[in-house]
């Protein structure tokens, strides 16, 4: 019973009786006649960091400004707490954004940057004061107190703007690419205490991302966009093992995808047979359709295992050619063409430092990966 | 390497000027240091020499500075001008007067520059080519022409009077002609451009997400206004304030044609000076003065910018 609760807890959106915090109901926005958004619909619960993941131009930027208020919806309804945000301008919402340049005033030292929002709010001078000392302690900025935003490094500059974000309590904290300007190293020591911050305040997090890897650390769920749509909505794990298109399978990660035509539908798996990999493709799971249906397969590179021998315990096989060979430290990513001439990736690990079993260029190596590493995706 | 080194056969020169320390970097700003020597420095001292020397009937209308006379230099420096200057209230009330005029013309054009400096920076990029060149439009026609025309404006039965009495809401005609008023309106509407183009410069390169960022932490547009666009826009309003009330301060055609008899300023006194008492001393005097009343306070304010920049 109680793990029950807590593992409700942690995934409110498994709970059909849970009340979303944030509820956008078909959402459309409409410049002109382009359609950045497309009837968008989406449930956020309280205290989830929520990704929106797409490229460029998907709008989820555009989506962003509406929950903030900088732009009206076309047609559709958003409600954050039980309250139609409709008519209420940006300045009247309990929301509060933390902007892609930070938008520091650059006329105001750190400390009045984080005051404004709180002597906007009218509160008395000691409780601002505390307060700012308080959030400049928790983003570790204690004393930079009184610089001026251009006398700052990026990462600083980033926590100042989360602290101005925060220090107002807000209902819903939006980030619009939070950590796209800072290097990848101090980009993953800022995610795990933007994580350790979020969990300490319990605030909801809304974070605007094009950047696949990001979204999958931070977030407890990932909304994929593009095209003014979301295409898939889910959890990390469900977004990288299930992708439900070809767009997610492709854009989160890398995948081989596999053309291919229904061959025979059983109980529980169909057989796919394949142009491409000029043999049968074995799927357990996840479709059922008519013979003669087009599907598509993706497989994952590091779920396909390579060897210079014939494989065992794999349900699918195939062989090819190296082509390429790259090496990246942790892993080697070598691509295999098949005899069709379709070009597969696959990644291994290097587990250990021996070169002994090493392929080379021209090598005729055999694939294979299990029955259930296959995912069948509409295109 | 000296830029001439680049030209064909411009090597050997090159080398040549370097030796000499003539590089290309001084041969660049050379230019413009040769420009204000000629136009702007050699001028101002041949009006500083005029200013101390002694009025006379002659041609020209003063006295030499130094006189060679028996193997002896004399050199005569008339300090009588400045001293008049000082002597006679009529300079004194009309520094002030123009200083004064020239402030309060600068505040209005502010007050209406502003608004619209900011309508353009804000406007689609299409409109805002369109909005700047009606801005600039005027000067495509002479100003004194544009003076005259207010004139036609301001006059007894001009076109305002004649509007207001038809429509009823005077019964007689206003006297705006030959007023310190008609002098306001005159220079306000001729410096406006000069307002609005610098604070449109600054004005254009707010970034929007300040404004939203400001909106964001629950700053209504007021508050936004006198928070963060004002006290970021401020370089340009200085500039803008600064281009009007320099030249507002000797203005002399505006107040000649629309100003009364009572409009005291100091460029009026100058043109007086020169051309009604061919009193060449004392109208150089009363320029140097103008421009030192002028140069002081705009020196004052590039060092507390200078300073204020180094600040950032």
């Amino acid at each position: 019973m109680t793990e029950s609760t807590s593992s409700i807890a942690q995934k409110p959106w498994a709970d059909p009786n849970a009340e979303p915090f944030m509820q956008i109901k078909n959402v459309t926005k409409k410049f002109g006649s382009f359609t950045a958004v497309e009837n968008v619909s989406l449930d956020i619960y309280k205290g989830e960091i929520f990704c929106l993941l797409g490229g460029s131009g998907c709008g989820k930027s555009t989506l962003l400004r509406m929950l903030s208020g900088f732009e009206t919806p076309t047609s559709g309804q958003i409600i954050i707490d039980g309250q139609d945000q409709a008519g209420v301008a940006a300045y009247d919402r309990e929301t509060n954004m933390m902007f892609q340049s930070y938008a520091l005033f650059p006329h105001m030292s750190v400390e009045k940057n984080i005051a404004y929002g709180l002597k906007r709010a009218g509160l008395p001078k000691a409780e601002i004061a505390t307060r700012v000392t308080d959030i400049l302690s928790l983003v570790q900025m204690d004393s930079f107190a009184k610089r001026k935003p251009h006398q700052l490094s990026g990462g600083q500059r980033q926590r100042v703007a989360l602290a101005r974000a925060l220090v107002k309590k807000p209902k819903l904290l939006m980030l619009d690419e939070p950590l796209g300007a800072l290097d990848k190293k101090l980009r993953e020591e800022t995610q795990s205490e933007l994580i350790k911050i979020q969990e300490s305040l319990g605030v909801t997090f809304v974070v605007v991302t094009h950047d696949q890897e990001e979204a999958m650390t931070l977030s407890s769920r990932i909304g994929v966009m593009t095209e003014g749509e979301i295409v898939q909505v889910g959890t990390p794990h469900e977004i990288y093992e299930y992708p439900q298109n070809r767009f997610v399978a492709d854009f989160v990660g890398s995948v081989n995808v596999f053309e291919g035509r229904i061959k025979e539908d059983g109980e529980d798996h169909v057989i796919v047979e394949s142009r491409d990999t000029g043999s049968d493709i074995y799927v357990p799971h996840g479709i059922s359709g008519v013979e003669g249906q087009k599907v598509a397969i993706a497989v994952r590179p590091e779920k396909i295992e390579i060897g210079k021998t014939e494989l065992e315990n794999v349900r699918n096989s195939i062989s090819g050619t190296v082509d390429e060979i790259s090496y990246m430290g942790n892993v080697t990513v070598y691509k295999v063409v098949l005899d069709s001439g379709k070009r597969v990736r696959v990644s291994r690990s290097n587990r250990i430092r021996s070169t002994e079993d090493a392929l080379a260029w021209g090598d005729v190596v055999h694939l294979g990966w299990a029955g259930t590493a296959g995912v069948v995706v509409t295109s | 390497m000296s830029a001439v080194s680049k030209l064909p056969g411009g090597r050997f020169l090159g080398r040549f000027l370097e030796k000499i320390g003539f590089g290309g970097r001084s041969l660049v700003i050379a230019v413009p240091v040769f420009w204000l020597l000629l136009f702007f420095l050699i001028p101002f001292l041949v009006v500083a020499k005029i200013s101390l020397s002694e009025a006379a009937i002659a041609r020209p209308p003063y006295l030499p500075l130094w006189e060679w006379e028996d193997g002896f230099l004399n050199i005569t420096l008339n300090f009588g001008n400045y001293l008049f200057l000082l002597d006679d209230p009529l300079y004194m009330s009309a520094y002030i007067e123009s200083v004064k005029i020239a402030a309060i013309s600068t505040f209005i054009t502010l007050l209406i520059g502003y608004p619209m400096a900011y309508l353009i920076a804000r406007s689609s990029p299409d409109n805002r080519n369109i909005l700047l060149m009606l801005v600039i439009l005027p000067f495509w026609t002479s100003f004194l022409l544009r003076v005259y025309a207010w004139i036609g404006f301001l006059k007894g039965n001009g076109i305002i009077n004649n509007l207001l009495l038809k429509t009823g809401i005077i019964d007689e005609p206003l006297i705006m002609l030959q007023t310190d008023f008609a002098v306001y309106v005159g220079i306000v509407y001729t410096y406006l451009p000069f307002m609005i183009l610098p604070l449109f410069a600054n004005l254009v390169k707010l970034d929007g997400s300040y404004l939203e960022a400001s909106a964001d932490l629950g700053a209504r547009p007021i508050t936004t206004f006198f928070t963060v666009t004002l006290p970021l826009s401020i370089s340009g309003i200085i500039a803008g304030c600064m281009l009007v009330f320099i030249p507002a301060v000797g203005e002399f055609v505006i107040p000649a044609l629309l100003g009364g008899p009572d409009t005291l300023m100091i460029g009026g006194v100058l043109w007086n000076e020169f051309f009604s008492n061919r009193d060449w001393p004392i109208a150089s005097a009363v320029a140097i003065v103008m421009l030192v009343v002028l140069v002081i306070p705009i020196m004052l304010l590039r060092k507390a910018q200078a300073a204020e920049a180094e600040a950032h």
